[in-house]
């Protein structure tokens, strides 16, 4: 009879300060690129608009402070968030890497060196009420900062005194960030980990209920839409390079082979689908290059623009590839909203659809478990959906796609399941 | 830390399940609560020959115990029967021995309570 024993958490020749060190680059590579593309002052200038207004779908930080700003507060997050890791003492997995390149992602369109703190601060107090280690909650608030704009749509509103839109904005923060861990843990259930972006889907459903509140009071969120085009070539030049190095630096890692990349494939990408742990640093690092570079040449194609927005869902594609994501199970999300675009009344690359095809990924599981045809449904459904469900939270959540994912998920997964053949 | 009972019955659920896929039809299951610590004990007879599902089981349930996946994610231990969550059984458990012959799989795993 053959006996196994449980692992240490270590793995092979790549030590976790090893992680910490390559995700730190990447993380600088932004605040490098922001310091190249403007001045100091034009810089300085950038970022104070951007922390000072509200975040509200779409806000693409490009069109509020320039790219050198928008770079930068997107860089100076992920480096502040990953020092968090590291005095938590936490190992770098595909979760750690999916969180912190969403949060790199948003820093271009909604997350700022502001409004995320009051998020964070209130899933803290619920870890101390709960006597419990924040480090256990970590990866909840960091996903969770998907509700900063609900802090900056208060803080900034015109219609209130700054006398109680101050303390008020810090409270409603406060508040979602303490429900937000409960919240989360149980609504997995409503779509069994078939959408990746699972805090969108609860923070879409908090969303709906503080916006309805709002609302009763005669407060409303003011509609944004800020939307740059004309960078495509500077931006794709910077991202080629990314995720060309991503690629080569996984080969040099995984001793210079492509190893083990072709079996990340094989997982339907179902949460939890973590690549770091079952295959290990590099290869994931390598699918997360070339998951990038569809990512990038999907809106090439189709004549999108690349900007905060967009860079942001490529990103969101990318830090997945560590945590569920592959070209097998995104490929037929993409299709699925082209194919939509063929039928239905807008264009592929109008802005929403772009972000669509994009943050639709979420619903790669269905595609990786069920097959590339249900992908491609499931895609065609959700580039509906996700242009109706906005109105619900007032575009206050980030992850609108998520939300629109998790409602698709739900419908979608008991159906197929349903009339699925191979029971047993 | 809540729910911690209902956390032992889903790793159980999970594992059961994935013992019926592979075609488990005699599955023997102790669970004994010890001062520091959860015992779960499942032994089962199958019947598949695909070993990859075998291979699969050990892989994941090797997997090293992490507090804060299982803070987010325990709920869907034992949610889905198209899927297995067995990575999260890993990742819920301290201690994992796992021994299979061509009929046979014993699985034998340690949960401490703090």
């Amino acid at each position: 009879m053959a006996a196994y024993r449980k692992n240490k958490i270590q793995e092979n020749i790549i030590t976790n300060n090893m992680k910490y060190l390559i995700l730190g680059g990447y993380a600088l590579s932004l605040i490098i690129f922001g310091l190249l593309t403007d001045t100091p002052e034009k810089i300085l200038k950038g970022l104070y608009n951007i922390l000072t207004e509200p975040d509200t779908l779409i806000t693409d930080y490009i069109g509020v402070g320039g790219i050198g700003a928008s770079f930068i507060n997107s860089g100076l997050l992920t480096l502040i968030f990953l020092f968090i890791l590291y005095k938590l003492k936490l190992n770098i997995n595909g979760v750690s890497i999916a969180s912190l390149f969403l949060i790199a992602g948003f820093g271009l369109f909604g997350k700022n060196l502001l409004n995320v703190w009051f998020i964070i601060l209130g899933v803290y107090l619920y870890a101390k009420t709960q006597k419990n280690k924040f480090s256990k909650y970590i990866y909840i608030a960091l996903f969770g900062t998907a509700m900063g704009p609900m802090v900056t749509e208060i803080l900034f509103s015109t219609t209130l005194s700054k006398a109680i839109s101050i303390p008020l904005g810090a409270i409603v923060g406060i508040s979602i960030g303490f429900i937000l861990p409960p919240l989360s843990t149980y609504l997995l259930r409503v779509h069994q980990g078939f959408n990746l972006y699972n805090i969108g889907f609860t923070a879409g459903m908090i969303g709906t209920v503080f916006v309805s509140i709002f609302k009763s009071y005669g407060f409303l969120p003011s509609p944004r839409f800020i939307w740059t085009s004309g960078n495509n070539k500077l931006l794709s030049v910077y991202l080629f390079l990314m995720f060309f190095s991503m690629i080569l630096l996984g080969y040099y890692l995984n001793n210079r082979s492509f190893n083990k990349v072709k079996d990340i494939t094989t997982y339907p990408g179902r949460l939890v689908a973590d690549f770091v742990i079952l295959e290990g640093f590099a290869p994931t690092l390598i699918n997360m290059g070339i998951n990038g570079f569809i990512a990038t040449i999907y809106i090439l194609l189709v004549k999108g623009d690349l900007n905060g927005p967009t860079i942001g869902g490529i990103f969101t594609v990318v830090g997945f590839g560590a945590f569920g994501k592959h070209p097998k199970n995104i490929l037929p999300i993409f299709l699925g909203v082209f194919i939509g675009s063929l039928t239905k009344i807008w264009n592929i690359n109008d802005p929403a659809i772009l972000l669509a095809a994009l943050f639709g990924t979420a619903l790669a599981p269905i595609a990786g478990e069920f097959g590339w045809h249900y992908g491609v449904i499931a895609a065609f459904i959700h580039s509906s959906v996700v242009l109706n469900v906005g109105v619900l939270h007032g575009g206050l959540n980030l992850y609108n796609n998520g939300f629109a994912a998790g409602i698709v998920a739900a419908i979608l997964v008991p159906i197929i399941e349903a009339f699925r053949k191979d029971d047993f | 830390m809540k729910h911690g009972k209902k956390r032992i019955a889903k790793i159980v659920d999970e594992l059961v399940t994935y013992f019926f896929s592979i075609g488990a039809t005699d599955i023997d299951i102790n669970l004994k609560e010890e001062k520091e610590y959860y015992q779960i004990s499942v032994k089962c007879n199958y019947s598949c020959k695909d070993q990859g599902k075998i291979d699969k089981l050990i892989k994941y349930l090797k997997c090293a115990k992490q507090e804060e996946m299982e803070e987010y994610f325990w709920e869907l231990a034992g949610d889905s029967d198209v899927d297995t969550e067995l990575t999260l059984v890993g990742m819920m458990t301290d201690e994992a021995e796992i021994s299979c012959n061509d009929n046979t799989i014993e699985v034998n795993l340690i949960r401490y309570k703090i």
